[in-house]
């Protein structure tokens, strides 16, 4: 493996933070690797991405604004890039660890004949051969794998997990052809956004989450949210919470719900089952609220606080916002 | 109409996982093997797929695993399948993400099927990349994240969860799909379940059968492990106890000051 390709997930231009995240990593991998970092973006809307992207120390950015991208479920973007790695020859793909990047990853593993490595936190490049760290089974084990010889590889990359920083010499954008003579099956026939303008959970670098301690939906809303919303964060939920319908379950976090890894983790009124913990215990710094001094979230907790949630994050959340004042 | 569900075989994940430091293996002596909870979505989406559509249509259920671990696919025998295939091959140990879906995918095609639900995400490994490639080697849509799921004119309409908010995508048959959690709770097997479970069949499948071209299992694999360790230990951090709500609150806005996180 000599290039780096970066695989842009967007929609209508809007991508999410790993992007560039990946885009800066790109470029460490392929120097170390002596190749070039490249990144593909296709479907409506990526011309102007292409515009933000060139900032990132990328050598090259392949273009195509073809709307079959989006008119078709994945099946349209595994040819460009299939195409686009034929084209660069030997490289790394690197995809982001998302529902969308997980598609798009299996697909291009059976399609370039590659190994994969998903959930990536660390990259090391021991003569010439691709090291990838991975925390797996929820972060209970960390392991360290290496892609063997073969021309290609494909990488699922954990959000949060890399730097973004923009800078370099400015990548080139240069339009990518249209595969040609295919057909597509699986039809889009209605495309929704929901929670638009809400921090995706994955990506905050701050999570307060809440738990069966609130009680209610209420509390998510009027003293969780405020909290957040002070520390440029995003609101999750223990698995009782959502199993109550006090949240969607797109909020929870742990075992069968999202797994977190942001710099602070606030937990409030969370016990720390094994399900929850193994969806968060890899964040920065964990703090928890909790009334009962024996819950087992304090064992991993690096500051537990023993009290009554209801007075301390409203109390919080003054002093976080007067501190911005 | 035969839909068949693949599942996983894991060590129990509601149990604390440990790592022997000698063999770096998992620890699985006391660790009862259970079926990937995120199968079970799975199975349960099939199962009610179904009732709905009646008729002749029946629920296989696939895994590849040792033949040791047979019994386990008695639980989704009795949860309502009709019955199941067992990959299990010596040959295909240390298989990678790869190798496993190359032998799956050439598995299933020969048990047949004209809709394949898999497990988004496998509880031990969490790669999700497994459904993608299958569908890639059976030349076949992959629509996944299937909150809701129906068959209209011979076609697979579908209610998707994606990244953003949610699609209605409309894909041929046969497809391979995947199924999110709020597809539906799976159900628990009646004791009438279980007992027919003791007298559904579960056909054996060795790598013999599937012809295959390239090399599977650890000489086949495309990716190597290096290290499988515990984490760095998270210790026990400092415990306060707060009085009011404004103890509690100064303790944790000095300590995050502290940390430079405010």
């Amino acid at each position: 493996m000599q290039n780096v390709i970066v695989y842009v997930q967007h929609k209508n231009g809007a991508t999410p933070k790993v992007t560039f995240e990946m885009a800066t990593l790109a470029r460490k991998l392929a120097d170390q690797l002596g190749g070039k970092a490249h990144a593909l973006v296709v479907g409506a809307g990526s011309s102007q991405l292409a515009d933000t992207l060139k900032t990132y120390p990328l050598d090259v950015v392949h273009v195509n604004d073809d709307a079959h991208v989006d008119g078709f479920l994945l099946d349209p973007v595994i040819d460009y890039l299939d195409a686009a790695a034929r084209a660069i020859g030997s490289s790394l793909v690197l995809v982001a660890n998302t529902l969308g990047g997980k598609d798009v990853a299996g697909r291009l593993v059976a399609r370039l004949g590659a190994g994969v490595v998903a959930d990536a936190t660390d990259f090391k490049i021991e003569g010439g051969k691709v090291e990838a760290v991975m925390p797996k089974m929820g972060g209970a084990a960390i392991t360290t794998a290496a892609f063997k010889a073969g021309d290609y590889g494909v990488a699922t990359i954990r959000p949060n997990a890399f730097a973004a920083q923009a800078g370099g010499a400015g990548a080139t954008v240069q339009p990518i052809e249209k595969p040609a003579g295919k057909s597509y099956a699986v039809v889009v026939e209605k495309d929704v956004e929901e929670g638009t303008g809400e921090l995706a959970l994955e990506e905050a670098p701050v999570v307060v989450a809440g738990g069966r301690g609130l009680g209610g939906p209420d509390p998510f809303e009027n003293m969780l949210k405020p909290l957040a919303a002070e520390l440029g964060g995003a609101v999750g939920a223990s698995r009782a919470a959502a199993d109550a319908g006090w949240v969607p379950y797109s909020l929870q976090i742990g075992q069968t719900g999202k797994t977190v890894s942001p710099s602070l983790y606030i937990a409030v009124g969370i016990s720390g089952a094994i399900q929850h913990k193994v969806g968060m215990r890899s964040s920065g710094t964990i703090v928890s609220i909790n009334k009962d001094a024996a819950a087992p979230i304090a064992e991993f907790s690096d500051l537990t606080v023993v009290g009554d949630a209801f007075a301390i994050v409203p109390e919080l959340t003054k002093l976080v916002a007067a501190s911005k004042a | 109409m035969k839909i068949v569900v693949t599942v996983k075989l894991v060590p129990d994940p509601n149990a604390e996982k440990r790592i022997d430091p000698a063999t770096k293996r998992l620890v699985r002596t006391g660790v009862e093997t259970v079926l990937n909870p995120y199968d079970e979505y799975a199975l349960e989406a099939a199962l009610q797929l179904k009732e709905r559509i009646g008729g002749d249509t029946t629920v296989t259920v696939f895994s590849m695993a040792p033949e040791s671990l047979k019994e386990t696919l008695r639980k989704a025998l009795a949860m309502g399948a009709d019955d199941a295939v067992l990959l299990s091959d010596a040959g295909l140990e240390g298989s990678d993400v790869w190798g496993t879906s190359y032998a799956m995918a050439h598995a299933l095609k020969k048990v047949g099927f004209d809709l394949l639900l898999v497990g988004g995400l496998s509880d031990d490994g969490s790669t999700g990349a497994t459904p993608g490639a299958i569908a890639e080697y059976l030349q076949m849509p992959l629509v996944t994240n299937a909150r809701k799921a129906e068959i209209k004119d011979g076609a697979l309409h579908i209610e998707r969860e994606t990244d953003t908010g949610y699609q209605l995508v409309k894909a041929p048959l046969p497809s391979v799909m995947t199924t999110a959690l709020t597809f539906g709770e799976p159900r628990y097997a009646s004791l009438k379940g279980i007992m027919g479970a003791k007298k559904k069949t579960i056909a054996a499948m060795s790598l013999g059968d599937l012809g295959l071209e390239l090399p599977v299992g650890s000489a086949g694999a495309k990716t190597e492990l290096l290290a499988f360790a515990p984490p760095a230990a998270r210790g026990k951090g400092i415990v306060v106890e707060a009085a009011d709500g404004a103890t509690g609150a100064k303790a944790i806005f000095d300590f995050l000051k502290e940390k430079k996180l405010v």
